[in-house]
């Protein structure tokens, strides 16, 4: 089950996977302000990965709503991670710091020179928010910062599930 | 006028979203009679306290609901005792009361003369406080469990499949028959099995109970490799996203196998959640079959399918009702009959049926540490009633109410021990001649299956080293002991065990610290280990530790064959 399409002429994939299993360059977990990595996705990344994510993030401490904090990672098959700290639980201004979330999250990504990398469904599920918003938004974001000036080749935007891969699917329809 | 914070906003206009008919009907029709009161087991424990009363509880939601939605609050709030919240505090507040101090088992519910279901409200008062984030951490981390990996105690898939091939090449072994499986995705199957995590991560012999079950009644079954957790953690949180979105996962899943029936394993909440609220929360229909395995097993009795022998199943029984199969879904006769199909002695328990009580460890209260003690001592009740029955053995269809019962039969020291249908079942099972499984070939491999394999046993109490070590040691393993922390880190550099089977609480460095340090030296990290705790709300000492989590777990008190059969399970031991 995927879906191609094109972000201004870079290639994206929606694909219904499991996040922490890809063998990809880089992929985003949804973090926490502590970066602690709790459970969840969490719970996958520090049993797949190890404990050096773990330390690794102990080093770094802590960070801002909106922040990207990059680490390597671990025994998983992906290379790096990019911990995005998105907003929750219907927070203030949601929107906008989910935008500018994934927008640091790209930065990241291209700072660091990470051509691939993999999205979860930006806060949906545990975090509250909706699925159609959060396709909405991740799609206006990678439209926006997906110019010329990029290194970024490709994105993946992987699903949980059914749910998430037809509100997303249906969402990038809608949008043409 | 007085500022209101931004949370205490949202959830007053989240309510909006709650009030069905069902809802204001039971907001509105409390007359504060106190019929509810004595129905609780919270306030027959803590008589002196009001603040457990149902009614007391409930109109902590009322008084908010009275004060923006009901005209009667809205003009004449000091009136009918309408009240607005402002603060944080305030939220957690409610918190305490709707997670801390009702398991919403619904007994003060069907005890109302006027119908008010609190359980309905309390839950959506959870819900409401889980969309703006206010809820305990165990409650974060079972829903956030669920939402990303799949299932409440973040199994991991490869985890799963493991432990389903382990117990199909034991079943094999067992019955010397390459079909002696569990199939997985098989298509077209007239029964697709759910199950619970807490049988993979806890307690997989129901897995491998239940296998035999179908195998033996020459059923074509399977269960899924997704879409297999038929519990519902939105049940408990309140969050109807988190609950459809579950139900959704095991309804396509069984629909992609075009299976034929959904058979729901001895699960009160999962019943309830996947079966009758499962649809609700997913706004879809289903047009498939679904079922507790309580009555799969009746019916395969009834039809010959499988014959058993309650001669096999020595001991006095009781069975305890749990709230979410009886009082909402109304399993109360099947399982007391199948019940009686397998055992010889058994002696109904008082109060029963829907009028039973709460094991205590319903609505998600096994998942919430800070709130232990109270449940525990709420569980007086259900310890008194449990005592009345003279029994030796109480039986339950729920994995929720087996952790709850296991609890507080070790805390008021009832010397009972608790058990499922399905073991009683397979216990019982009269293996038909042409798949009876022949004797062991050697003396050698049945007498020391783990002849040769070195395990380190850490535990504080003398009495539990001198039993795993000699049900290890009459098995063939190497035993080591260790009695504290320091000791079992020390023996793990110098023997270099395989498996290390470890304590929680001991005096000094906890289980949790030793299971860090194994974890964090190379020279040891590999080391498998087995917690094995009479503390079960101690978990997160292990689970919540940013190290690979351990590879058993096991709730004392546990028994030769329970600990026997978990090792061979991690070390792979056929």
């Amino acid at each position: 089950m995927s879906l191609n399409f094109n972000i201004n002429s870079i290639p994206a994939k929606l694909l219904k996977d499991d996040l922490s299993a890809m063998e990809v360059e880089a992929f985003v977990f949804y973090a926490r302000k502590d970066l602690v990595l709790g459970a969840g996705y969490g719970t996958a990344i520090s049993t797949r990965g190890g404990p050096t994510i773990k330390a690794e993030l102990d080093k770094i401490g802590g960070a801002k709503t909106s922040d990207a904090v990059l680490t390597k990672a671990g025994e998983l098959k992906a290379k790096h991670i990019i911990h995005a700290i998105g907003p929750e639980f219907q927070e203030p201004d949601l929107k906008n710091k989910l935008l500018n979330t994934i927008e640091n999250t790209l930065k990241c990504a291209d700072e660091n020179g990470i051509k691939q990398i993999a999205f979860p469904l930006m806060g949906t599920g545990f975090y509250g928010i909706p699925l159609d918003v959060c396709s909405s938004i991740m799609i206006e974001s990678f439209t926006k910062y997906l110019t010329n000036s990029t290194g970024i080749q490709e994105i993946i935007i992987c699903a949980n599930d059914n749910r998430e891969y037809n509100a997303f699917s249906n969402i990038l329809e809608n949008k043409g | 006028m007085k500022e209101r914070s931004y949370k205490a906003n949202l959830l007053i206009e989240g309510m909006a979203k709650k009030l069905n008919r069902q809802m204001v009907g039971s907001l509105v029709a409390c007359v504060h009679c106190g019929m509810c009161t004595e129905s609780c087991h919270y306030v027959l424990t803590n008589p002196d306290d009001p603040t457990y009363a149902p009614a007391y509880k409930a109109d902590r939601m009322r008084k908010i609901f009275k004060r923006h939605y009901d005209w009667t609050g809205r003009v004449f709030p000091w009136w009918v005792g309408a009240k607005s919240i402002f603060t944080d505090e305030e939220l957690e507040e409610l918190k305490d009361i709707s997670f801390g101090k009702c398991t919403n088992c619904r007994r003060c519910s069907i005890n109302c003369p006027m119908g008010v279901d609190f359980a309905t409200f309390n839950r959506a008062l959870r819900g409401l406080l889980v969309s703006v984030g206010v809820m305990p951490e165990g409650v974060a981390v079972v829903s956030k469990d669920q939402w990303e990996i799949g299932n409440q105690m973040g199994v991991l898939p490869e985890d799963y499949i493991d432990t389903l091939d382990w117990l199909s090449e034991e079943m094999q072994s067992e019955f010397d028959d390459e079909t002696a499986v569990i199939p997985i995705d098989k298509l077209d199957a007239d029964i697709v099995y759910t199950i619970n995590p807490r049988e993979v991560k806890y307690d997989p012999r129901t897995i491998s109970d239940a296998a035999k079950i179908f195998h033996i009644a020459g059923e074509n079954w399977t269960m899924p490799s997704e879409g297999w957790d038929m519990t519902n953690f939105g049940l408990f949180s309140g969050d109807d996203a988190l609950g459809g979105a579950v139900a959704i996962r095991v309804y396509e899943k069984l629909k992609e196998l075009r299976g034929k029936k959904l058979v729901i394993s001895e699960c009160g909440h999962g019943y309830r959640s996947t079966r009758c609220e499962g649809p609700n929360w997913a706004g879809i229909d289903q047009d498939f079959i679904m079922e507790s395995s309580v009555f799969t097993m009746l019916n395969y009795i009834k039809e010959g399918k499988i014959k058993v022998d309650k001669s096999k199943n020595t001991g006095s029984y009781t069975f305890h009702d749990s709230c979410n199969n009886a009082r909402s879904c109304g399993l109360y006769e099947e399982p007391r009959e199948l019940l009686n199909l397998v055992v010889s002695d058994f002696r109904e328990m008082y109060p029963n049926r829907n009028e039973n009580y709460c094991c205590t460890g319903g609505g998600g209260a096994m998942s919430m540490s800070e709130y232990t003690s109270r449940r525990l001592k709420s569980a007086k009740v259900k310890a008194d009633q449990l005592k009345a029955t003279g029994a030796n053995i109480v039986v339950t269809s729920c994995h929720n109410c087996v952790d709850g019962l296991t609890d507080l039969i070790k805390h008021y020291d009832l010397k009972m021990e608790v058990k499922q249908l399905v073991n009683l079942v397979a216990n019982a099972l009269v293996i038909p001649e042409k798949i009876t499984a022949p004797e062991v070939p050697t003396v050698e491999i049945k007498k020391a299956p783990l002849a040769g394999r070195k395990i380190l046993v850490v535990d504080d109490e003398p009495d539990i080293l001198v039993f795993f070590k000699s049900v290890l040691e009459d098995n063939g393993a190497i035993v080591f002991e260790a009695s504290n922390g320091e000791d079992a880190i020390s023996i793990a550099l110098k023997e270099k065990p395989e498996l290390m089977t470890l304590d929680i609480n001991m005096p000094g460095k906890d289980g949790g610290w030793v299971f860090e340090n194994l974890r964090r030296n190379p020279e040891i990290a590999s080391t498998k280990v087995c917690i094995i705790t009479g503390r079960p709300e101690l978990r997160r000492l292990i689970y919540d530790r940013p190290v690979p989590m351990p590879e058993g777990y096991l709730d004392k008190p546990v028994d030769p064959d329970t600990l026997l059969f978990n090792v061979r399970k991690i070390l792979e031991v056929g």
